[in-house]
């Protein structure tokens, strides 16, 4: 047993964390109110080399391990870069880029990898459905086999980056009467005829990443676009969790950090009956729940993170009680941070109000914390 | 980075439950409703069937405590028996594990045998009728004559006060001095003449472990711990800081007992023609039993490993373990009664017992409320303006 960080990661997080504080977070405000998609934190993102972190050099990545991964979300949360430039991030490397780096031909590695780990291109993937979310087996989207190519028909939806994507990773049925047998996944480039994407929804949260529908209306690719071969669709699928469940919440232990920190710094400042609010019980409780909060949590992540770093098998039971936790936990305590901040936590220009619109998604995206109590009861009935 | 136990924790965990098991939990309900003789008697065997197995000396060292081995051996017999490891933590932690961080050498050599053992049973005294976080609110006193100090005062509620031969008593030498530099630990032993015990106090939960006041009336100490006077508060705090990992220990080691009889009942009781755990009212409880368990006992290992290495941080994540492990266990019971529902509210079931054992954990060596109080301090004064 061993929780420490080597003074690498200590050091990496320092830095990365300065950066996001400095360059990226003034940032966010204005592009969370325009709630559009903003390729200037992209940018300053992509310059920081946050695309490439667990790639090898060769592609154009710095080979970091998946604590040092979670260690960049936690920081950029923490430095107050908002949750939708921070889940852009993480759909683009970890399930569009990773995906094609972990199962894809030398060739589609050679294509695909270095540029999106640069950030020179931007990655989806897009499995969920208007009609399909956590039973993703029953998508009805379909790939028909015509000689040498295949043709794609169906409608994805909630897809983080489709509308500034350059590949898309799709998941669509080659023979739905072999349910998830016959799922197989495929990159689609932008600019291929019959693949387009609807208008942007505007979202409750995380308005700084582009989520829409994928439209694919005879969408031709030829098969050495499949990733991973015909009918391993689902076991990609099922790989992200891996990633859903450590450092695509890693953001939304940072974001607890910044609020805490915030909290604390306003309990201090803020006087009400010529005392500092700090002085109050009720708020030095909430101080007190956000810390445990983050503690637990951070446990719950790193715990993921560093049994797949050692090459272990996902523990589902550990990976749920991950998300749950910080999804559901993470909402309420980022709900106190507002009361915290009173009439001024209502305010657009205070981020605990972006954090607590934020913070929601993690118990809805990537399996929802209903879900995740499923797997655990049944894990448990069996 | 690497959140496993080594393999000899595993097997060390494995055989400590395998113990239990077998030695302790069949006893823990009869020990609940025994007339108080005959408790205290199950008790002190309970302790002697620990102490011979090894398992009240796992964690001691020449140097100190292994506070993750102590957090294992804690939980197996919490989960067995939650009112044995209260009166085994009196006895090794709080009583031997003063002496064995405090104490001078003779002090170790003449009384940690005995209460590792479980030969002698210790206890500690502290907490009185106006005074219990607010330690410097006690009023006992000592005074030196001729070279032996002599105690009064009421301790209230001392578990192990019953049946203890030895009692570490918190008492002013120099109330002028402050609490910082005013008070001292004394051994005291049950034979010292001043020395009453109370009658025994019945609680809620938690009714196999044996509570008494303590009463000194000009009552010869052998001696203060440590031999240097004016070190009480800080060494109280020093175990008090520690003890949050065992409070944790108590409060998951209920929490998983709770989830197992749950389980096993949602898997064997049917209804309108199901398992009832195939209903998600009551399968999402036997999930958040299993989360709550799982993020406290992880709260604890972090803790317990962060005193063992010297960690600054080991107090506050100490704390937050048993915060959050005390409200846990209140929640996992309650969804536990409402899963046996009728039949956990029959007087003398598992589930009526745990019921009640469980809230001493959001009460004991600081309420929920003075950890928050705590916790919250030390991250706001991280922002303090001039």
């Amino acid at each position: 047993m061993d929780f420490t960080l080597t003074q690498e990661q200590k050091l990496f997080r320092e830095t990365v964390y300065r950066y996001g504080r400095d360059e990226v977070a003034p940032l966010c405000e204005e592009a969370d109110l325009r709630g559009e998609f903003s390729f200037e934190i992209w940018n300053r993102l992509a310059s920081f080399g946050i695309f490439g972190l667990p790639f090898p050099e060769e592609l154009g990545g710095s080979g970091a391990d998946i604590v040092t991964c979670c260690l960049a979300g936690e920081a950029l949360g923490h430095a107050g870069v908002d949750g939708g430039s921070l889940l852009a991030w993480g759909a683009h490397t970890y399930l569009c880029a990773h995906n094609i780096f972990t199962f894809g031909t030398d060739e589609q590695k050679k294509n695909y990898v270095p540029k999106l780990a640069s950030g020179e291109w931007i990655g989806c993937m897009g499995l969920t459905e208007p009609g399909s979310g956590s039973d993703a087996a029953s998508m009805r989207a379909t790939a028909l086999r015509k000689g040498d190519r295949y043709i794609l028909n169906g409608t994805k939806t909630f897809i983080t980056n489709a509308p500034v994507s350059d590949v898309y990773v799709v998941f669509a049925n080659v023979d739905r009467a072999r349910k998830h047998e016959g799922i197989t996944a495929f990159i689609v480039e932008k600019g291929t005829p019959g693949l387009s994407t609807s208008t942007p929804f505007h979202k409750m949260g995380c308005k700084c990443s582009a989520t829409s529908e994928v439209i694919m209306e005879d969408c031709e690719v030829p098969e050495t676009n499949v990733l991973g071969g015909e009918g391993k669709g689902w076991i990609i699928a099922l790989s992200g969790v891996e990633w859903d469940r450590c450092t695509l919440l890693s953001p939304m232990l940072g974001a607890a950090l910044f609020n805490l920190d915030a909290c604390a710094r306003y309990a201090n400042e803020r006087h009400q009956f010529n005392r500092p609010i700090r002085s109050f019980q009720a708020i030095q409780h909430r101080i007190a729940d956000m810390k445990v909060f983050i503690e637990a949590a951070r446990l719950a992540i790193y715990r993921v993170a560093s049994a797949k770093d050692r090459g272990q098998m996902l523990n589902p039971l550990q990976a749920a009680v991950s998300k749950v936790y910080a999804g559901d936990r993470g909402f309420e305590m980022a709900s106190e941070a507002v009361q915290v901040f009173g009439g001024y936590g209502f305010m657009h220009e205070y981020p605990v109000e972006r954090n607590f619109r934020d913070s929601k998604l993690a118990a809805i995206g990537g399996g929802t914390s209903d879900i995740m109590r499923m797997i655990v009861s049944r894990i448990m009935m069996m | 980075m690497d959140y496993q136990l080594s393999s000899d924790q595993v097997k060390l965990e494995q055989d400590i439950a395998a113990f239990c098991s077998a030695e302790i939990a069949p006893r823990a309900a009869k020990l609940e409703r025994s007339p108080a003789r005959e408790k205290d008697a199950l008790m002190r065997d309970n302790l002697k069937r620990l102490g011979r197995a090894g398992w009240l000396a796992a964690g001691h060292g020449p140097d100190g405590m292994d506070l993750v081995t102590l957090y294992l051996v804690g939980e197996a017999t919490a989960r067995a028996c939650p009112a044995t490891f209260i009166s085994m933590r009196a006895s090794t932690f709080l009583c031997a594990g003063a002496i064995r961080l405090f104490g001078t050498k003779a002090q170790k050599d003449r009384c940690l045998t005995g209460l590792l053992s479980g030969e002698t049973v210790g206890a500690l005294a502290y907490s009185e009728d106006q005074a219990g976080t607010d330690m410097a609110g006690i009023t006992a006193t000592a005074r030196e004559d001729h070279g032996t100090w002599l105690l009064s005062g009421t301790k209230d509620i001392v578990v192990n006060a019953p049946m203890a031969d030895l009692f570490l008593v918190l008492a002013w030498h120099d109330r002028p001095a402050g609490p910082d530099s005013g008070m001292s630990l004394f051994l005291v032993e049950k034979k010292a003449e001043g020395l009453s015990v109370g009658h025994r106090v019945e609680t809620m939960g938690l009714k196999g472990a044996p509570l008494a006041s303590v009463t000194l009336d000009g009552c010869a100490s052998a001696g203060i711990l440590g031999d240097v006077p004016g070190q009480g508060l800080g060494q109280m705090k020093r175990l008090m800081a520690m003890g949050a990992v065992g409070m944790a220990a108590l409060s998951v080691g209920i929490g998983m007992a709770c989830m197992e009889i749950s389980t096993a009942h949602a898997k064997a009781r049917m209804a309108f023609g199901r398992k009832i755990g195939m209903f998600q009212d009551v399968g999402f409880k036997l999930a958040d039993m299993f989360a709550y368990n799982d993020l406290g006992r992880m709260l604890a290992l972090r803790a317990a490993w962060g005193f063992n290495t010297g960690d600054r941080e080991a107090d506050v994540l100490a704390s937050c373990a048993k915060l959050f492990a005390g409200e846990a266990a209140t929640k996992i019971v309650n969804w536990g009664m409402q899963i046996f529902a009728g039949h956990g509210y029959l007087a003398g079931t598992d589930m009526e017992r745990l019921y009640r054992d469980a809230k001493f954990g959001e009460i004991c060596e600081r309420t929920s409320e003075m950890l928050r109080q705590e916790i919250s301090q030390q991250e706001l004064d991280r922002f303090v303006t001039a």
